[in-house]
């Protein structure tokens, strides 16, 4: 049984929910009060992930932790298709990891702004909301152009990668770290046709898009 | 009236809403399955949230917070989730903006509407080719500041980014041949810059507007005149790309050294207390809106189907289950029910039932009223609302009944809940609207040519027992309403469940009895003579009543009542509404005691 440490407001433990419920996987959801209660700085909790952060995995006692380790062990571990983590085309592969470290910067700004105004972090909030307008602008940019060549999602292929569902939650939960998506329509779209990926599944704060044409 | 592009046509993509914004005033823009383009203040109503945040199901607009729903074009309100039985005042309406979509861009105006201009000015250069729009560029910096900027903007002909060896891929570069392309502004009209140019014969015009979003915020959309040759079109859209982008980067740090100008502050007008109200309808059967007969057609072997296309004023919006009033050239007045899908404004549609024996309503429709006769109609109104709260839901249609059923079965299959029709015919020349049914596939059930007796004990098949929020919904003759009832009581079916709406009153009308009627907030007491109804006599003293069918059938005249027993004489009420003794329809029920007190 797969055992996913978790807190249901995380952003990086919903990409693994998300995931996990894409690829039809059963799994237990271990809650870690993240706030107020700072369970993933506790010392039971340090055994488990000494950096002290979530979300971690257990796969029946194989033990792997950052959120974007642990999508490309499930992608690779279990969606027998390879769609998901493209390892067979080296191109589709450089630009799955070029956007799974996009990510790292929505984490830092736009993640954090959000960790600001509802859990009261201590960041810069003036720089990291400044931080994520500029990440949202380039991705805007790449969408709006992947659109033009008839692509749907951020890597140049037919199905979404593990990349759509890195970027995902940072971007649509960006407004409650005070950012504002109105600038950015092709990014906006591209929330809906994730939304609309079978499977999906919503946490608080994200809503269900309109069902696709059929 | 000064219009603004707010988005690319493109942005509007199927069922999503778009967050647009002119000079500080925050719009939603959402466009419908029927192609038309809404632009809305991006409020809801209720509680002011956003209704960007909410759901385009391609006829109506749904608030995320508490589901209110507002119609396609309209931007009436059709639906409260909390008062599923109650029907929205037609006139709960959110506010609209003028709209228009030309040159791939869409345009709107948040000034009064002035009739007679249906969108921007048209330009020549772009009305000629093929205008294609370029990615919009937001720049964080005042409006007129970025027009001045644009008006210095210097690119590459479409031809020349597209037919020099290897410039495909070398979109980034802005470079003049040796004597230079021929660029200029061609001209300049506050947030308008049209460009030129041109290398020998080929010339490229870009036509570019400055949107202004606030006093600190702009988005620059350009229209090229041409649409680029097919292999390197992406190269044109790349080079414009990166070149406003540099711009925009210019102007970006320009504009940061100067005071950001404070954000523009907009007056959200509430909506007037008269407005969230009940309608006003005033005395008597009124008929406001003029419609011209677009088609008349055959609907079944008996039935004759209108559509109704609007004279002046747009049809306002209207909820699956309303009717309107018909006022015929023969002087008579008719109620039919809209068969309309949710959203559908353009025109309504009804059928009507060949009645030889009746007096004379159906046959003036079915052999005097042509296509292209213009006639007079009530705005709608609902009394047969249908709850989209349940789990499960029974439409049950006899004959013409079936009417108000299919604009309910319509709006339930937009949204995506069940729903269970069955229609009782003699055989299927009878059944109307043959093909909108079929399209429902397995969701409608036809049965044809059974007895009475077979017809009830069908609906009792048909319903079972009564599960959980379950509710029903019957339309017919007077006999298949009855039974219907019967069975569903019958079978433990709550009779808060049972909804049901006759075409006519069977009731022989006793008119016999004299009364006084006392109207509490007027502070007045009338006498209402044998022969006469309470209406008449509410009308001759100048009460304001409003009534549609007159014979106690539609709901429309009900009145409360604080003090006195009813006759009640309706097929209106239910059973328990009866008991309850609080309510009468005014136009046909009167007392058995000899004074009654109305709240009016």
């Amino acid at each position: 049984m797969i055992k996913l440490y978790n807190y249901e407001l995380s952003a990086n433990c919903y990409k693994q929910r998300l995931f996990l419920s894409i690829l039809g996987l059963d799994y237990e959801a271990i809650t870690i009060e993240f706030f107020p209660g700072m369970e993933h700085k506790s010392e039971a909790f340090l055994e488990i992930n000494p950096l002290g952060h979530i979300p971690v995995l257990d796969d029946d006692g194989f033990m792997v932790r950052d959120a974007h380790a642990i999508l490309i062990y499930l992608a690779a571990r279990y969606d027998p298709s390879g769609r998901w983590y493209p390892t067979g085309d080296p191109g589709l592969l450089a630009k799955t990891a070029q956007w799974l470290l996009f990510c790292e910067g929505t984490t830092s700004t736009a993640s954090a702004a959000r960790l600001h105004d509802s859990l009261h972090y201590d960041f810069d909030i003036d720089a990291v909301r400044a931080g994520a307008h500029r990440l949202f602008r380039v991705a805007d940019e790449h969408l709006w152009f992947a659109e033009q060549e008839g692509y749907d999602w951020l890597v140049p292929t037919d199905h979404p990668t593990i990349a759509d569902l890195a970027l995902f939650p940072d971007v649509i939960l960006s407004e409650e770290g005070g950012v504002s998506r109105q600038d950015y329509p092709a990014l906006h779209r591209w929330t809906d046709r994730v939304k609309r990926i079978d499977g999906f599944t919503p946490m608080p704060g994200i809503f269900f898009a309109a069902p696709a044409r059929t | 009236m000064t219009w603004h592009p707010v988005a690319s046509s493109a942005d509007l993509t199927y069922r999503t809403t778009y967050h647009a914004q002119i000079l500080g005033r925050e719009l939603v823009a959402w466009r419908a399955d029927d192609d038309a383009v809404n632009l809305w203040e991006n409020r809801c109503l209720h509680r002011g949230s956003r209704l960007t945040l909410g759901i385009n199901d391609g006829a109506e607009l749904m608030c995320r917070y508490h589901g209110w729903r507002y119609a396609n074009r309209t931007a009436g309100c059709t639906y409260i989730p909390a008062h599923p039985a109650d029907a929205p005042a037609r006139s709960v309406c959110n506010r609209t903006y003028p709209v228009a979509e030309r040159y791939g861009l869409v345009w709107g105006s948040v000034e009064p509407q002035d009739s007679g201009q249906a969108g921007p000015p048209a330009l020549d250069l772009l009305e000629a080719g093929d205008p294609t729009p370029l990615r919009p560029i937001v720049v964080n910096a005042p409006p007129a500041k970025v027009a001045d900027a644009l008006a210095g903007y210097r690119f590459q002909p479409s031809a020349a980014v597209t037919q020099r060896p290897g410039a495909a891929a070398d979109w980034r570069s802005y470079r003049s041949p040796e004597g230079g392309w021929d660029v200029a502004t061609v001209e300049r009209d506050e947030l308008r810059v049209t460009l030129r140019a041109a290398d020998g014969d080929d010339e490229t015009h870009l036509v570019a507007w400055v949107q202004p979003v606030d006093a600190h915020r702009s988005v620059i959309r350009g229209v090229l005149d041409a649409r680029p040759p097919a292999p390197a079109r992406l190269a044109v859209l790349r080079h414009h790309n990166h070149l406003l982008s540099r711009l925009r980067d210019r102007v970006e740090e320009q504009a940061a050294l100067e005071p950001v100008p404070e954000p523009i502050q907009v007056e959200i007008v509430p909506v007037s207390v008269e407005l969230s109200g009940m309608p006003e309808l005033g005395a008597g059967r009124r008929a406001p809106l003029r419609v011209r007969v677009a088609r008349k057609w055959s609907a079944a072997a008996d039935v004759a189907g209108f559509e109704l296309e609007p004279v002046g004023s747009p049809l306002p919006g209207f909820q699956a289950g309303a009717h309107i009033d018909l006022h015929l050239p023969n002087g008579l007045v008719r109620q039919y029910s809209l068969t309309n899908g949710p959203g559908e404004s353009d025109c309504y549609r009804i059928g009507v039932k060949l009645e030889p024996e009746s007096s004379g309503g159906s046959v003036c429709l079915h052999e005097t009223v042509r296509e292209g006769d213009v006639l007079a109609i009530s705005a709608p109104r609902n009394n047969f609302t249908l709850s989209r709260a349940s789990e499960r839901t029974v439409l049950l249609a006899g004959g013409i009944g079936i009417t108000p059923l299919l604009s309910m079965a319509q709006t339930l299959r937009q949204s995506g809940l069940a729903f269970e029709m069955h229609a009782f015919v003699r055989d299927r020349r009878f059944l109307p609207f043959g093909e909108l049914v079929t399209s429902f596939g397995d969701a409608a059930v036809e049965h044809q040519g059974l007895s009475p007796q077979q017809t009830a004990e069908e609906i009792g098949r048909i319903l079972g027992e009564h599960t959980l929020s379950a509710q029903l919904y019957v339309c017919g003759p007077a006999p298949m309403i009855e039974a219907t009832i019967q069975v569903a009581d019958e079978l433990g079916w709550p009779e808060e469940s049972v909804h049901f709406e006759y075409f006519a009153n069977p009731t022989e009308i006793d008119d016999s009895t004299a009364f006084d009627v006392a109207l509490a907030r007027s502070g007045l007491t009338l006498r209402v003579e044998p022969a006469q109804t309470v209406l008449q006599a509410l009308r001759a003293h100048d009460i304001d009543m409003p009534s549609s069918c007159e014979q106690g059938a539609c709901g429309t005249c009900l009145a409360s009542v604080l003090e006195g027993e009813i006759l009640h004489q309706d097929v209106y009420l239910s059973r328990s509404e009866r008991a309850a003794g609080d309510r009468m329809l005014t136009c046909v029920s009167r007392a058995t005691s000899d004074r009654l007190v109305l709240d009016l």
